[in-house]
């Protein structure tokens, strides 16, 4: 007798595609990061990006542009890390100290500008160069904050590299909109007046949705303790209303929560605590974010950009790196510390994905020649960046003694 | 090691010590920075000197030898203005209190010193738990048998300074009804409380060289008593007090303790007997508990009241001597502020209960160190 008559029909099919990938990633990730939090003294995310590599060893890699749920997940993810971020960024501090906000829009700018140079000098093509160039300007808010997080880093390098990763973000969203209006002109004279009209309108939008979500969250702060997973539950979901909000509206999805932490922070002189990515749902879309920039590359985009994306690593690790050392004393820093914070701004990880995604919904034919150099840089650096934070930090004399996480 | 000689100083001149809390702006929480502080302050003309201390979140303040309650309040002020204005550029707070409210030892860092990291081999986590934060006075004397006189009789007002000062309710995130929570870490090391009751500096090095003979310490710094004899300086060192919320009450403070040193010297008011110490641990006891609220028992009379009053009656006693000191203004401010809160316990608890948010209150406490709030 056929036994499996008795069961259900379909009971044996598999269940359905997606939820056995997020199960598998899950799990890969979870042990990932604990394999190397047990084994060694890497900072966890970097098994989390293990278990990328692994989804696309043995399945098949996240398609870029991003879209679907995967979109959304790292939206989400890459929204919470933004505005964590954005509330620890205190505008007063770039008055009273300049040094730290020129060396912030030096480091940006001229790290863009090398990378635009090193890839000409390469043979890439202007607009492909300059795409990959503001690609690269922003350093990692994920990496930044789970690493000074997991390790309990604290000092003047941890504090900076949050706002100088802050701030190159805010740039390179900026210089995204900047750039579509130069693609769009299609080697014509760009039309600059359109172009400023779109970057106000796109940072109008951003700011006032911004501004309705901090208000939400300063209302919710002063009727709950946010310290309580209740609170923490109904701040996630005010950041996806908001998220939903920047999509309906074609606001910015970095910049819309960026900007809503950086009102909050700097509204009010009141400490905020919340528990860090909000606690252990936040935890988990940090967690397959980190997974999904893992499964972002292929064999194939490799072969087609590894050169380049490699170059384009080193020449702008290089820049910023030098530049941050240069004004190091005059932003009141140690050589040391200076030399660590540079370090500390190399890697590169979701919020490029994000940004071409966004560029390419704009010039999907540019694709073909940008994704393999893009997404190779961000192979290349994706295990080297955590772990250049790590040493950093330590180097600078920030993490705890012993390195107890 | 033998006893060294002491020094004489200008009687009854005043040097202050104050350690101070380094907290980030984000959480408020201690931040080990205290490297970046006086990094900046290198070259910066100060009067008196900045310093690191034990763990790396902590600084310590001093005053050059001052003579006035005026001279040490202007030093004071001087020094917190460049430390306030090189924090501002390091964007982080700086704040008095003998505690911090909410910081995990555990989580401290001991300062890159030799000395630090051989007292934290020594006392393990007391090292760490000893993340609290003083101020001490020095009060210049003649001799060291004047040194000793003074000890004893000021030993008598331990209780009112250290009701006075008190400022360290919180711990570990929790009120601890006490209102000098801090000396109670004090108490757990070895050499700690009072010294031994002997009156002339010779007695003193015949005791030091006892227990230089036991191994048990190798120089004068190896004692944590309330008061100590300091010959390098030629003074005593008054060890009991929180450091205060702002500068202005540390130098009312310091003049409060040189107005008790003159009356001391110059009315001889009691003569200081072995007897006195009977209530001493009673009396300390009272005023870290309960600060100004306590109740404390006079060694000479038996005779029980307040704290309050009894410090009270101490401004009347002194009152000549605070006018010979120009000290006035500084026993005003103390007697406002004992009608008032009580004392900078007083002022946080009542913080607190408006605004539950510890963090909150640190960051209320670096704006009234600042000079504002």
């Amino acid at each position: 007798m056929d036994w499996t008559s008795l069961l259900p029909a379909g009971a044996l099919a598999p269940p359905s595609d997606g939820l056995l990938a997020l199960a598998a990633v899950l799990v890969l990730g979870a042990l990932g990061g604990e394999l190397i939090a047990r084994l060694s003294r890497l900072p966890r995310v970097a098994g989390y990006t293990l278990a990328g590599w692994l989804v696309v060893l043995f399945g098949q890699p996240v398609a870029v542009p991003l879209a679907g749920g995967v979109r959304l997940v790292v939206d989400l993810a890459l929204a919470l890390v933004l505005f964590e971020l954005g509330c620890q960024l205190r505008l007063r501090w770039l008055l009273r100290n300049p040094a730290l906000l020129a060396t912030s829009l030096l480091e940006a700018v001229l790290a863009a500008a090398a990378v635009y140079a090193a890839l000409r000098a390469f043979g890439l093509g202007a607009e492909l160069a300059a795409s990959c160039a503001v690609l690269a300007m922003p350093a990692s808010a994920a990496v930044a904050g789970s690493v000074a997080d997991e390790w309990r880093a604290d000092g003047q390098v941890t504090l900076r590299m949050k706002h100088l990763t802050a701030l190159n973000t805010l740039y390179a969203v900026v210089a995204i909109v900047l750039l579509k209006g130069w693609l769009l002109a299609n080697g014509a004279r760009p039309d600059w007046l359109m172009a400023m009209r779109e970057l106000v309108l796109a940072l109008a939008s951003a700011l006032m949705l911004a501004a309705l979500l901090a208000a939400a969250v300063a209302l919710v702060a002063s009727r709950l303790d946010l310290r309580q997973q209740g609170a923490m539950l109904l701040l996630l979901g005010l950041v996806l209303l908001a998220l939903g909000l920047s999509r309906w509206l074609q606001a910015s999805a970095l910049l819309v929560p960026l900007l809503a932490g950086i009102l909050l922070r700097n509204s009010t002189e009141r400490p905020w605590v919340w528990p860090r990515h909000f606690g252990s749902a936040g935890g988990l879309l940090v967690l397959l974010l980190f997974v999904i920039v893992g499964a972002s590359w292929s064999p194939a985009l490799l072969a087609g950009g590894f050169a380049a994306g490699a170059l384009l690593i080193a020449v702008r690790g290089l820049a910023k790196t030098a530049v941050v050392t240069l004004l190091s004393r005059w932003s009141h820093l140690s050589w040391r510390q200076g030399a660590a914070l540079g370090v500390s701004l190399l890697p590169l990880s979701a919020t490029p994905l994000v940004l071409v995604s966004e560029l390419l919904r704009v010039e999907p034919q540019l694709g073909a020649q940008l994704l393999p150099v893009l997404l190779s840089a961000v192979f290349v650096v994706e295990l080297l960046g955590p772990l250049a934070v790590q040493l950093a930090l330590r180097w600078a004399g920030e993490l705890p003694e012993g390195d107890s996480r | 090691m033998s006893l060294e000689r002491f020094s004489e100083s200008r009687p009854l001149t005043l040097g202050v010590e104050l350690e101070l809390q380094i907290v980030n702006t984000q959480d408020y929480d201690l931040s080990p920075q205290a490297a970046d502080l006086l990094r900046l302050l290198q070259g910066v003309k100060l009067p008196g000197e900045v310093k690191p201390e034990m763990t790396r979140s902590m600084i310590e303040l001093s005053t050059d030898v001052c003579s006035s309650h005026a001279e040490v309040l202007a030093q004071l002020r001087e020094i917190r203005d460049a430390l306030v204005g090189a924090a501002r550029r390091l964007e982080i707070g700086l704040c008095g209190g003998g505690t911090h409210p909410f910081q995990q030892w555990k989580h401290q860092r001991i300062y890159d010193a030799p000395r630090f990291h051989h007292l934290s081999g020594l006392y393990g986590y007391l090292a760490q738990q000893f993340t609290i934060f003083g101020q001490h006075v020095h009060i210049g004397c003649p001799g060291g048998d004047a040194a000793l006189q003074l000890l004893h009789g000021m030993s008598r007002f331990i209780p009112h300074a250290i009701a006075l000062a008190a400022s360290s309710p919180f711990v570990q995130g929790a009120d601890t009804g006490f209102d000098s929570a801090r000396l109670n870490s004090v108490f757990a090391f070895p050499l700690s409380g009072r010294a031994p009751f002997v009156e002339t500096w010779d007695d003193f090095g015949v005791f030091f060289d006892k227990m230089a003979r036991t191994g048990v310490i190798a120089s004068m710094k190896d004692f944590y008593w309330d008061i100590r004899p300091k010959p390098e300086y030629g003074t005593i060192e008054v060890r009991v007090l929180d450091t205060p919320l702002t500068v202005e009450k540390a130098a009312a403070l310091a003049a409060y303790l040189q107005c008790l040193g003159r009356w001391l010297r110059v009315e001889r008011p009691f003569r200081a007997h072995e007897d006195d110490y009977l209530v001493y641990t009673f009396n300390r006891f009272q005023a870290c508990r309960f600060g100004v609220r306590g109740e404390v028992v006079d060694p000479g009379s038996g005779e029980r009241m307040s704290l309050r009053d009894s410090i009270l009656k101490s401004f009347e006693a002194i009152e000549l001597h605070a006018m010979e000191l120009q000290a006035e203004d500084a026993i005003r401010l103390l007697r406002t502020e004992l009608l008032g809160d009580g004392n900078d316990a007083g002022w946080l608890r009542q913080r607190q209960a408006e605004e539950p948010l510890l963090n909150e209150l640190v960051h209320q406490q670096t704006q009234r160190w600042a000079g504002g709030g």
